[in-house]
């Protein structure tokens, strides 16, 4: 019995090992990176791969499929360069604000469709993108549609202020990290056992004690919020926004790391992400100068590709693969993830 | 103890858009028994459930809980009453693991788990309960009905509750597995639990059931212990009636 506990230590230990290397190598890539190009697609995976991470957390964990997200973004973007601009407010400080008025809107406006059922709420998501866009453009305060700028100047922390691309990328990924462990922690948690089970079956949820309405609201105030921190550090980055930032094509872009990299799964839109936008940049780059378009094509043809053989994404076939069995067997040395849990079990049986 | 009655029903009625399911039933359930409802199919057993479990409320009528009226109380606000139920068509949260539904049942209620910890020794010891231990990680879609069924009763379990509502658990089961489930029943009813069983295998109510409720075109035809039902004139007529056309 310790033996098997021993094996379960030795298996986390190499995993831990393993996710160390490969922080590690993002961590160092600046170092060795000196192309501003590069390392504006890295920056691009990091908050692209974040907005992403909140759309699953609806879209994937809650089964709610909101086309939205670009509009919380620009809300969080919009919310956080105006209070910087106008109320000279600090902007780390704006960014909690921007994310707590985001949340509020969402809350509210999402309120009356999570009491229905049916698709009320993607369409609702849909509408609230456009309306908001339309508002803005039509708004003085908002800058209509030339946008609003932020100023420019000597690079400083407490300005979140940088020539430089490097700041932007060290932020980018702590931001990741921190909304990772933060999906992570709501996964395993009642919440994300509550979400889950609304997914499944919202009469099998409400049997069992779930408010799925509460449950709902929750999920999205949560992802709206992630949505308009990406949002600030986009406008931070960009130092310029403008009301094209809440098209509906926006939208989409923040559901395909997820849908791609699988959507069950916290670590989706990770994987989607770090393989679809490096993608969709390369294509653009390589051949949109050759035959205008033609990036799109093939970017869609991949696209289809991957959600016709593979419907769970990539992890869906990777957890069942021989990829994975060879990792665990050969690197991370045996206890497969089902015998993970194979510790619990063991204190249990050691109660009987 | 013995006498109390933990849920009275009172001339509940349900109407669908001109088709009445229910007519005016009344009748209550003894604490700590097991009791029963019968009829043939479309008899309104399913419809008199879901009021009393709050699914949707009756059109007329109310109901009772320990002497407490929860006519108007939602579904989510059960498993806090020490109530759970199984659906007839079963529900299973397909893509998760039968562990994983299960834990998700343990972490609500009035005993909801504080930790993921908490929740999921509750479910190991349920999943052994019902048997389904061996089956832990298996998808529950990838499931068989019988074990569907079981974990039906499983996440209803892993609330905790005090009474207990089955619709149609045995149904689709072979002989052996009816056996065991009746096995199951008594062993939930012998930790504490009451019963209200929906059944049609005549074998696990005559078994089961003290106490037996008839339905029949949504009306309360007979009410009493399995023997006085069954030799009752009606029911038999309803019941020979409804096999002879279940045959042909
Ligand atoms: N949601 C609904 N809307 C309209 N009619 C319904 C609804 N639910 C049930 N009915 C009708 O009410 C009647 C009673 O159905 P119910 O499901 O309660 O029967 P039952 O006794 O459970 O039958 P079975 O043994 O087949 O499960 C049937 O005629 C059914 O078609
Ligand atoms: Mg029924």
């Amino acid at each position: 019995m310790s033996e098997k506990r021993k094996a379960v230590r030795t298996y986390h230990r190499n995993l831990a090992i393993m996710l160390g290397i490969m922080l590690l190598i993002f961590v160092c890539i600046p170092l060795f990176v000196k192309s501003p190009y590069i390392m504006n697609i890295f920056v691009l995976v990091f908050y692209m791969s974040t907005l992403s991470m909140a759309w699953n957390l609806l879209g994937g964990m809650t089964g709610q499929n909101s086309l939205g997200h670009a509009a919380y973004m620009g809300l969080g973007a919009y919310a956080s360069c105006l209070l910087i601009t106008k109320a000279g407010i600090n902007p780390w400080f704006s960014a909690i604000l921007g994310m707590v008025i985001v949340g509020l809107v969402a809350g509210i406006i999402f309120y009356p469709c999570f009491i229905l059922r049916g698709p009320y709420f993607t369409l609702v998501s849909i509408a609230f993108g456009e309306a908001l866009r339309q508002f803005i453009i039509n708004s003085t305060f908002f800058g209509r549609a030339s946008g609003v700028g932020l100023p420019f100047g000597r690079d400083s922390w407490l300005n979140f202020r940088f020539g430089s691309k490097i700041p932007y990328y060290y932020v980018g990924l702590a931001m990741l990290l921190l909304v990772y462990l933060l999906m992570k922690k709501i996964e395993r948690s009642k919440m994300g056992y509550a979400l889950r089970t609304i997914r499944e079956d919202e009469d099998a949820a409400a049997a069992i004690g779930i408010n799925p309405t509460r449950y709902k609201i929750m999920a999205v105030v949560v992802s709206a919020m992630v949505a308009a921190l990406v949002g600030f550090f986009y406008a931070s980055y960009i130092r310029y926004i403008d009301p094209e930032l809440m098209i509906l094509s926006k939208s989409t872009e923040s559901v395909l790391p997820a849908v791609v990299g699988g959507a069950a799964f916290v670590e989706g839109p990770l994987v989607g992400g770090l393989i679809m936008i490096p993608l969709s940049e390369f294509l653009r780059a390589k051949y949109s100068s050759i035959l205008p378009g033609i990036n799109m094509l093939m970017y869609a043809v991949v696209l289809l590709v991957v959600i016709r053989f593979r419907p769970t994404g990539i992890l869906g076939w990777y957890m069942h693969s021989r990829v994975k069995t060879f990792i665990d067997t050969k690197i991370l040395l045996k206890p497969p993830v089902e015998v993970l849990e194979e510790v619990e079990l063991a204190k249990m049986s050691g109660k009987e | 103890m013995s006498d109390s009655k933990i849920i009275e029903v009172q001339h509940i009625t349900k109407r669908f858009k001109g088709l009445t399911a229910v007519k005016d039933v009344s009748f209550s359930v003894r604490e700590g028994g097991i009791t029963g409802m019968i009829g043939p199919n479309g008899a309104g057993k399913s419809t008199t459930f879901n009021m009393i479990c709050g699914y949707y409320p009756p059109t007329e009528g109310r109901i009772l809980y320990k002497g407490q009226d929860i006519t108007d109380k939602k579904a989510y606000e059960y498993t806090n009453m020490k109530i759970a139920r199984t659906f007839q068509i079963m529900k299973p949260l397909k893509n998760l693991s039968v562990l994983e539904n299960v834990v998700a049942s343990a972490y609500f209620g009035h005993a909801a788990a504080k930790s993921e910890r908490e929740a999921k020794e509750r479910a190991m010891e349920i999943l052994h309960f019902t048997g389904l231990y061996e089956k832990r990680h298996i998808l529950s879609k990838d499931m068989g009905t019988p074990d569907q069924k079981r974990l039906e009763m499983a996440r209803a379990l892993a609330t905790k509750p005090e009474m207990l509502f089955l619709d149609e658990n045995m149904a689709g089961l072979n002989p052996a597995e009816t056996e065991a489930a009746i096995q199951l029943i008594r062993k939930i009813n012998e930790s504490g639990v009451t019963i209200f069983l929906i059944e049609h295998i005549m074998q696990a109510v005559v078994s089961l059931c003290e106490e037996v409720i008839v339905l029949h075109h949504g009306e309360k035809i007979a009410e009493g212990t399995p023997a006085q039902v069954m030799n009752d004139p009606y029911v038999m007529e309803v019941y020979l009636g409804k096999k002879e056309g279940a045959n042909a």
